[in-house]
């Protein structure tokens, strides 16, 4: 090599390394963090299970997303991301199967490796053990005889070699990638040391035979005592972050969460569900130091009225059996609906019965949450807008002489906001339409047997979402399958033309605008129809020490361990 | 320990278990007539994932088959599996649980015991003078508040109050686990009946004190620490002893109470909570550890009686 070339290779070099420098992440102020990297909290509840079979309330998933893990999950903005499966799946042109390519470094936290046959296995229990979530894996084919104990193995899926997978479908779904991120039923499970252990019921006895494979392990547990967590050395998922242990106490009540906080035993308040309660947020909020640690963020739940659509005043179709439409030109209870949710002031509702706005806030965009696919936007529900005098037209038309009125009962399940909610909806039909409706309070239990059996004339109604995708709303709450069955919509409305717009949606991928569209469609038809006069949507309050970085919630799941750090303090 | 003693304890053991299993199965029989379990959830199961949940805990069988494995369970030491928190054993939880109970009303009873004595001591040898008047208005006052308003005096006192004067640095840390947490919840539930005990011990002094053999131990120039606790308290005690087991039966009910306020994960907050949530399979092993709970103290305060006084013989 010449002299000349040596220096022109040697620019060149120079100049490449200056533009990675330029193009390359900016590093930023180095965090000095704190010695001890353990994240302390407190919680009421303990974990329903242990077992992501029977996984059923916000404190299990939250744990579970941390031990286990699923083919694909959400990261914080919600995206759905290749997690078990090493790349998004590929869907034949019919919609109908669906192949997984795994990831070829996964182990368990015990270090036995993960293959297709554990995914084949893990999916087959759940569907066999059959609780909430194994409706996550419904799509594949034979998976409803697996449930019903007709069969041991899911037809529909296979597995053709170690680090593929195979679901064939009954028909498209374009929601069943959603739910496949939800940290639930269709996580992989290590199936020798679930047998080794002594079956379904032992495993999660001990911390021995609780192995998953995510970037946490449990370390410690005494059942409603406490919960200890230490990441998993050498994970195969990569860096599990800057923590070194999380400690989780249990049985600890919102002000005691709060006070230790205060006095820097815990680092956060608020991770699954486990909020402060509303009098210390609203002390938090109105102090201007206390409230830079204070995050109110929207929470996964709507809350409201629900109207039978069978039966009573409210009815579009009195006398209509449960799964038959009850659409009808003439609907004799729409005014009646309309004239109910017009006469509740949500901003009134969300100041009085929500603690001035903190644990619920007004809903103006129908029952699909705001901030989640398919929300209507802040002026989507017409019926939501707050006009007295037209509440009050509109009801004197409908009942001029209060016979259909007489009697009525607002039934609902008893708890602190529950009751705050339903003496406020009282107190504005009073004061707005003349009306005066009894208030019946029961246990959740007879509340859901009386709905059931479709003889709640109007009651509370609320969902809290389970993954970010319309079809967990139309499909749970208000199809006419469901009417028919009784395990939701116990409205019993049934929208024909608003099935088909939903199933025909449930086939598309959602990431579509063109699928979500339709879905917004479907949801202007059930706010046309008032079935639910939806009032409030749930908030998620977190406060968090300031010296803690990475905690965050993205309205339906805490964000991962993997990026919590404490900073020196 | 006498022939008798031993033979009164093996009886009352005996007549301890059977109430235990009677209050057992009368709440057993009692639960499973109220409508709906801790099984209903928001999400509405199919009904093969009901049937499935239901067998699980045996709850499809008929309410006298339940029972019948339910005693067989119990002859095992086995009180079956939580409703809510699945796979959590119900007997383990509800031992570690009596632990922190009878720690907590083990120390209730020694704040009964020595600041009520105490101070009905002092009354008594100092009647009728300052240190009696303020000794018992002391006692009024103890036994007039009830013991959770107590609680949330200390609770004000401890810690949010120390916490502001001291800038932070020192805190009551509600909870349980660390020997400085028993005080405070031993206090609040202690002191009702401290004051009880006070006022007892004062009037049971004042009568000891005028016998004539305290007033010979006098005239023999004793001194006044020799004869007020060698020769007068332990004829005053008696009195004391007999109310002491309806005292730990109020400390063993009234810690239902403190564990809640305090946080303290003992019998008395899970009682609760297993009632809110309707794990009914909770609330009928609390129930029959609280009937044992209270059959052994009340067993103890009477093996007591034969060491105060040993005219007493079973």
């Amino acid at each position: 090599m010449t002299r000349s070339s040596t220096l022109r290779t040697f620019a060149a070099v120079l100049c490449a390394a200056a533009i990675a420098a330029a193009c390359g992440p900016t590093p930023g102020p180095s965090e000095a963090l704190a010695a001890d990297q353990t994240l302390r909290m407190g919680f009421q509840n303990d974990m329903t299970s242990l077992d992501p079979a029977h996984v059923d309330s916000a404190v299990d998933i939250g744990i579970l997303a941390e031990v286990f893990t699923g083919l694909y999950k959400f990261d914080n903005q919600l995206a759905i991301k290749p997690y078990g499966a090493s790349e998004m799946p590929s869907i034949s042109a019919d919609g109908k199967t669906w192949t997984f390519k795994l990831r070829k470094d996964m182990v368990f936290s015990n270090g036995d490796k993960i293959t297709s046959a554990d995914w084949v296995w893990s999916w087959t229990r759940t569907l066999r053990l059959n609780d909430a979530y194994a409706s996550n894996l419904e799509p594949i084919t034979g998976a409803a005889d697996v449930e019903a104990g007709t069969a041991t193995k899911i037809s529909g899926l296979s597995a053709p070699d170690a680090y593929t997978l195979v679901a064939k479908l009954d028909a498209p779904a374009g929601y069943w990638l959603t739910q496949l991120a939800m940290p639930t039923a269709a996580q992989v499970l290590n199936q020798k040391v679930i047998t080794a252990a002594g079956g379904d019921d032992k495993w999660t006895e001990s911390v021995t035979t609780y192995i998953g494979s995510g970037p946490f392990k449990m370390t410690q547990r005494t059942p409603k005592a406490s919960m200890d967590f230490e990441p998993v050395k050498n994970w195969w998922g990569g860096d599990t972050g800057k923590l070194t242990k999380v400690h989780i106490d249990i049985g600890i009540d919102d002000v005691s969460r709060v006070k230790k906080f205060e006095s820097g035993g815990y680092e956060n308040v608020g991770f699954a569900n486990q909020s402060p309660g509303p009098d210390d947020v609203l002390r938090y909020k109105n102090d201007p130091v206390k409230s830079k640690l204070l995050t109110i963020y929207n929470g996964a739940r709507t809350s409201g009225i629900g109207f039978n659509f069978v039966k009573g005043p409210f009815a579009s179709k009195p006398g209509a059996t449960p799964g038959e439409s009850t659409v009808n030109p003439s609907d004799p209870g729409l005014k009646g609906r309309q004239a109910f949710s017009m006469a509740i002031d949500r901003a009134e509702l969300a100041d009085i019965a929500c603690a001035h706005a903190i644990t619920c806030q007004p809903a103006y965009g129908g029952p699909i949450t705001k901030g989640f696919k398919g929300y209507l936007g802040d002026t989507g529900d017409p019926n939501a807008k707050f006009d007295a005098a037209a509440a009050k037209a509109l009801y004197t038309s409908w009942d001029p002489d209060g016979s259909k009125v007489k009697g009525l009962e607002y039934r609902y399940n008893t708890s602190g906001g529950n009751t705050k909610r339903a003496q406020n909806y009282q107190a504005q039909w009073k004061k707005n339409l003349g009306v005066d409706v009894k208030l019946v309070p029961s246990d959740f239990p007879t509340l859901q047997k009386d709905r059931k059996k479709k003889i709640v004339i109007m009651g509370r109604e609320s969902w809290g979402i389970d993954y970010d995708h319309p079809q967990d709303w139309f499909d749970n709450l208000y199809s006419c399958a469901q009417a028919k069955i009784g395990r939701g919509n116990d409205e019993a409305y049934c929208n024909p033309a608003m099935d088909a717009i939903t199933t025909a949606a449930n086939a598309k991928p959602i990431s579509d605008p063109a699928t979500v569209a339709e879905y917004v469609k479907a949801g202007k038809m059930l706010v046309n129809d008032v079935v639910w006069a939806a009032t409030d949507y749930g908030t998620q309050p977190y406060l968090t020490q300031s010296y803690v970085k990475g905690m965050g919630y993205n309205s339906l799941y805490d964000f991962p361990w993997e990026g919590i750090r404490i900073l020196q303090h | 320990m006498t022939r008798g003693t031993l033979v009164y304890a093996v009886q009352r053991l005996v007549l301890i278990t059977f109430t235990a299993l009677v209050v057992s199965s009368v709440v057993f029989i009692g639960v499973h007539q109220l409508p709906g379990t801790a099984l209903a959830s928001e999400r509405r199961l199919n009904p093969e994932t009901e049937l499935a949940l239901l067998r699980h805990y045996h709850l499809d069988l008929p309410w006298p088959e339940q029972y019948a494995l339910w005693l067989q369970g119990l002859a095992h030491g086995d009180l079956g599996e939580s409703l809510v928190n699945m796979g959590t054993h119900i007997t383990p939880l509800l031992l570690r649980e009596l632990k922190v109970s009878v720690t907590l009303g083990l120390g209730a009873v020694l704040v009964t015991i020595i600041v009520g004595m105490s101070l009905g001591v002092l009354a008594a040898i100092r009647q009728n003078t300052w240190v009696d008047y303020a000794a018992t208005t002391a006692a009024v006052v103890g036994y007039s508040v009830p013991s959770f308003v107590w609680a949330f005096l200390l609770i004000l006192l401890t810690v949010s109050g120390f916490y502001a004067w001291s800038g932070g640095t020192f805190y009551e840390d509600l909870g349980w686990g660390k020997i400085e947490q028993i005080p405070v919840p031993a206090f609040a539930l202690g002191l009702p009946y401290a004051a009880i005990v006070a006022r007892l011990t004062r009037a049971s002094m004042l009568e000891v004190i005028r016998q004539d053999y305290v007033r010979t131990a006098w005239a023999k120039g004793l001194s006044a620490r020799v004869v007020i606790l060698r020769h007068a308290l332990r004829n005053a005690l008696i009195p004391v002893a007999t109310i002491l087991g309806p005292l730990i039966t109020g400390i063993i009910t009234g810690s239902v109470v403190i564990e809640f306020l305090f946080g303290i994960p003992g019998l008395g907050q899970e009682f609760v909570t297993s009632i809110i949530s309707r794990d009914y399979n909770i609330v009928i092993g609390v129930f029959t550890f609280y009937a044992a709970l209270v059959g052994v103290a009340n067993l103890i305060v009477d093996l007591l009686y034969p060491i105060l006084d040993p005219r007493i013989r079973y």
